[in-house]
């Protein structure tokens, strides 16, 4: 097996102004920090370019897709807006397919109520099933967000950091298995 | 499962890629609904990983 450090970039799905998930994704991309042997970044999609006269492959970015063929897993933070997750999240992902084909993915769900984003997370399900990567069965749940981060994004609950971890031990199961079906099991072996 | 062709190699490191996913996926143009597989109802992409830098790679199933 390579010894390539594991790559899991933290997502932060929603470019709507005063956005809560950004605290919940710093968290998420500090919980990585802390483990030995797994390099991550945290990429905005609002730092990426997203024009809305095409849709697919044909508006892909090279420099996200470059990351997401780096990627051996994703956390993707998803905040709840009606009920499901925001469209521009979708529009970006549906901007690549190769890259993450038998890749990990692990979403955190956010919401302003009680039910941190169980909703969006439903929803986004067969997308991700769609786009090729393999969810895992933790997720976290950011519920009545405001109360578990302050204003500067302090941790208000530190029941999250256990919660995030038993998360993360299940995201590095997966990315390292996947990582070592992708190199070495051929599909017709 | 799609005919196999020849082992991709990696574009970055020269490494041989190993193919470990086939993906269907429907025409979305008029050049592409040409070569539709009847039997699987759609097209297949390949997807080919490199073992030595995890480069990611697809190409059409023939």
């Amino acid at each position: 097996m390579n010894d390539r450090p594991l790559n899991i970039p933290v997502i932060l799905g929603t470019t709507r102004k005063g956005r809560m998930s950004a605290h919940a994704a710093r968290f998420m991309a500090a919980q990585i920090a802390r483990r030995e042997g797994i390099v991550s970044e945290l990429i905005d999609i609002g730092d990426i370019p997203m024009p809305i006269d095409d849709a697919g492959e044909g508006i892909k970015d090279p420099a996200f897709s470059e990351k997401m063929i780096r990627a051996d897993a994703l956390v993707i933070i998803t905040p709840e807006y009606n009920h499901s997750f925001p469209g521009l999240l979708k529009h970006i992902l549906d901007s690549c397919l190769k890259e993450y084909i038998h890749k990990a993915a692990g979403i955190v769900g956010v919401s302003a109520g009680p039910f941190g984003g169980v909703r969006a997370i439903q929803d986004f399900l067969p997308v991700i099933r769609e786009l090729g990567l393999v969810n895992i069965f933790w997720d976290v749940n950011f519920g009545n967000v405001s109360k578990v981060f302050d204003e500067s994004g302090k941790l208000l609950d530190e029941a999250f950091v256990s919660r995030a971890d038993k998360f993360l031990n299940e995201l590095v199961w997966m990315a390292k298995t996947l990582r070592y079906g992708r190199d070495n099991i051929a599909l017709d072996s | 499962m799609a005919k196999q062709k020849s082992k991709m190699i990696c574009p970055k490191c020269g490494e041989e890629m190993n193919h470990h996913a086939d993906k269907l996926v429907h025409p979305v143009t008029a050049e592409d609904a040409k070569d539709v597989n009847a039997t699987l109802g759609g097209l297949i992409e390949e997807t080919h990983c490199c073992p030595g830098c995890g480069a990611v790679e697809s190409r059409r199933a023939e």
